[in-house]
């Protein structure tokens, strides 16, 4: 049984040891998944909106933001010893919780989480693998640093392998 | 105003605002289900964006959120969380429930749990702009059946945009006979928080 680690909303954390790193409830929020399968680390981080409004001096830069949890985790994963060119990447969450009557304030924020999580990606350069995104429905993460797949658990829905 | 500016008297204040609006919202309630409603003592939470899953018991538990707007002249959500059990006790007194029928909920039940929400967001919506002076209306209501962690991210977008604490007026209610219990928050926006206080005659 490898050890468990919590990822909260704006977090992320990175594993050097294999362990299992976990999140739960991912709603509108995405659970972004860096691995690096040659030594088997890996981070993940579940953020919470896509990019600031604006830009605030001196605002610290954390996982909150889409735009920042991927260059955050590839930082961290660098320094654990990962190379930049094996990394790849997988997706969870971005779900519509509710219908769009309300949505329409916040023009469709999982869509948007994803988008950007996505331009993120593109912009490292780290391939996205697989991904289970969308729908109207809460997921949890378990992904296993050690094999590098991801248990998707979510009500109502079998359990899915990433 | 910045949440971390608050004091102890905001905070006193807000307690009781939400007080008096619960209040109202469970005497509503009540005479809906024909059953008595208790309040606890309103909590006013200040809590990091990241641990507020765990101020509604976990980011697995299973719950019914109702979320409505606070429009008018002051901005915010209301967020009304009922447990699963709950929820379906609720219905029970409502409608007519066949028990075969299976986890989720029908699109008449969603609707019946959709209109309670109105009718507490009103009933504390009208409670707090009397006390206020100020037109306070809700949103219509939208609903959402899942892991509670997934069903309040919705609620910390806005929040999340201009900082990292959430302030939430929480109140718990229950049934006397029956368990039902559930929870009523209000999330104020910083702006608004201004407003509310500003209203109620408290300094800043």
């Amino acid at each position: 049984m490898s050890k468990i680690i919590s990822v909260g909303i704006s977090e992320h954390k990175v594993a050097s040891d294999p362990v299992v790193l976990v999140t739960y409830g991912l709603g509108s929020c995405v659970g972004i998944a860096l691995y690096d399968p040659e030594v088997r680390i890996g981070g993940l981080a579940h953020t919470l909106l896509p990019a600031p409004v604006r830009e605030v001096q001196g605002a610290e830069r954390t996982a909150k933001f889409t735009c920042w949890a991927v260059d955050l985790m590839v930082e961290e994963l660098l320094k654990c010893g990962c190379a930049p060119e094996r990394l790849v990447a997988k997706l969870a969450g971005g779900a519509t919780m509710f219908e769009p009557q309300y949505r329409s304030a916040h023009g469709g924020i999982g869509e948007r989480n994803i988008a950007a999580a996505r331009e993120a990606l593109e912009r490292s350069g780290i391939p996205l693998v697989a991904e289970d995104t969308g729908g109207d429905y809460g997921r949890s993460l378990e992904f296993n640093t050690s094999t590098g797949i991801i248990m998707v658990r979510a009500l109502q829905q079998p359990i899915k392998q990433l | 105003m910045k949440f971390d500016a608050l004091t102890e008297e905001h905070l006193d204040a807000l307690r009781e605002v939400s007080n008096i609006g619960v209040a109202h919202a469970a005497t509503a309630l009540s005479q809906l289900i024909g059953r008595s409603i208790s309040l606890t003592v309103p909590k006013v939470l200040l809590t990091e964006i990241c641990k507020v899953p765990e101020v509604f018991g976990g980011a697995e538990k299973l719950v019914v959120g109702i979320y409505l707007q606070m429009l008018g002249d002051a901005r915010g959500n209301i967020l009304i969380v009922l447990p699963r059990d709950s929820a379906l006790k609720l219905l029970s007194r409502l409608l007519p429930r066949d028990k075969s029928e299976g986890t989720l909920l029908t699109e008449l039940e969603i609707s019946a749990l959709k209109e309670v929400g109105n009718i507490l967001a009103s009933a504390y919506l009208n409670a707090l702009g009397a006390l206020m002076g100020k037109t306070l209306i809700p949103s219509v209501p939208v609903l959402s059946f899942d892991m509670v962690g997934a069903v309040i991210d919705y609620a910390l977008i806005e929040l999340g945009e201009i900082g990292d604490l959430a302030l939430m007026v929480e109140t718990d209610f229950f049934g006397e006979e029956e368990k039902i219990n559930g929870q009523f928050f209000l999330l104020p926006d910083p702006v608004s928080l201004k407003i509310i206080l500003n209203a109620i005659g408290v300094k800043l």
